[in-house]
């Protein structure tokens, strides 16, 4: 008896310390923690489809026709900087830079064509600088129509600007913020728009001077002249010395050095 | 480097990020154009690019540097993990818009170039910073 007794002891014993070696069982149900992979899965997903949409979604928005943006104080963009690239720059009807100086280039553009956008952005700023601010250059603008009627009423409100000598302010701020070819982007909004971004301009007026038949006699006038000359395509240009006969120039590209080496032979240098 | 430390020097940059897509957020919702060396920036700013889906680009960065600077108050692999999730998307997308201004807009925006520096200086940090909770765990 006393044996059995002593074994059945050492047997609990036994177990009682293989109890304790055990690990103790979850106490209230606590889950195990997730591995190291799942995290690092989890980073793999916010990564790759927030990355995915916002680059999906930013290209989807950019396929659209371009639109021109007016900003929360209901100005064109660009209105600072246009007005900054002007300043003090003499205008004259169509015309900008110094009456008497001594070289005359003319340019057929028309307000919804893209390759005259990017002259105006590339070249023109500057060509302000080296030649027109410094009394060297004086260029004319002539506005064609070809493209349609978002071209035809962008002429009739750049001529009309002319009118209070400030036409190369709306012909740079429409460049700069040019929309779709016939994408009916010269709407009442963007006009608006456009009269807030150009200042010193009469807006009543300058509404009123755009639908006038002398504006609309002056651009058929100017696609006369350009027929005349033979230019199907714009921007194209006519360059000589002041007050003398202006030949037709072919530009060498839409950059700052487009036209400056016929430009520097006529002047001299 | 310490975690602490670690998370809070994303927590520092992801401020300095906040701080430049708020001041990008501020201008266009005034419609001034920014202060800009390069030339640039509001040709990029008014460009399509400046939107996703009708939301300025500069208010969708201002809130993901405010949620990585929340995440990085937080200690634990959940927040390390959503920390880096969201600074490899940002940096994905800061690198797309960064190709999109030399090809497609041809200009550069200094404010944007500096905001793709922090982010660029917060992912692999954020990346470490996970690595190092989610094996450590919760």
């Amino acid at each position: 008896m006393a044996k059995a007794k002593r074994v059945r002891a050492q047997r609990a014993a036994a177990d009682a310390a293989k109890a304790g070696r055990r690990k103790p069982p979850p106490v209230g149900g606590a889950k195990k923690p997730p591995p190291t992979w799942a995290w690092v899965a989890l980073a793999l997903a916010i990564a790759g489809v927030l990355g995915l949409v916002l680059i999906l979604a930013s290209r989807f928005g950019a396929d659209e026709a371009p639109k021109p943006q007016v900003t929360a104080g209901g100005e064109l963009a660009f209105a600072d900087e246009t007005e900054r690239l002007l300043d003090g720059v003499a205008q004259d009807g169509v015309a900008i830079g110094e009456p008497d100086a001594p070289v005359t280039l003319v340019e057929f553009a028309d307000l919804q064509c893209p390759f005259c956008a990017q002259w105006t952005t590339e070249a023109f700023p500057a060509y302000v600088d080296e030649y027109i601010r410094t009394g060297k250059v004086r260029v004319e603008f002539r506005p064609l129509t070809f493209i349609g009627d978002d071209s035809d009423r962008g002429a009739r409100l750049a001529l009309a600007a002319g009118d209070q000598d400030l036409l190369w302010n709306v012909v740079e701020l429409m460049y700069r913020n040019q929309g779709g070819e016939n994408s009916g982007w010269v709407s009442d909004d963007f006009v608006a728009a456009l009269g807030r971004s150009v200042p010193g301009l009469d807006v009543e007026r300058w509404l009123a001077d755009a639908e006038t038949e002398a504006v609309g006699q002056t651009i058929d006038e100017s696609g006369a002249e350009a027929q005349a000359k033979g230019i199907n395509s714009t921007p194209s240009f006519l360059l000589g010395k002041t007050g003398g006969e202006l030949e037709r120039v072919e530009v060498t590209s839409l950059g700052p050095d487009g036209l400056r080496g016929p430009i520097d032979r006529l002047l001299g240098s | 480097m310490s975690d602490t430390r670690l998370r809070g020097a994303i927590a520092v940059l992801a401020l300095v990020g906040a701080a430049i897509a708020a001041y990008l957020t501020v201008t266009r919702a005034l419609g001034e154009a920014p202060v800009c060396s390069t030339g640039g920036c509001e040709k990029v700013q008014s460009s399509d690019y400046a939107e996703v889906l009708g939301i300025p680009v500069a208010l969708l960065g201002l809130l993901a540097y405010l949620t990585l600077f929340a995440t990085a108050l937080r200690a634990g692999p959940a927040f390390a993990a959503i920390g880096a999730g969201i600074a490899l998307a940002s940096l994905a997308f800061a690198l797309y818009l960064f190709v999109v201004q030399l090809v497609v807009i041809e200009a550069l925006c200094l404010w944007c170039l500096a905001s793709d520096a922090v982010i660029a200086l917060i992912a692999p940090l954020a990346v470490w910073r996970m690595a190092r909770e989610a094996s450590a765990g919760p």
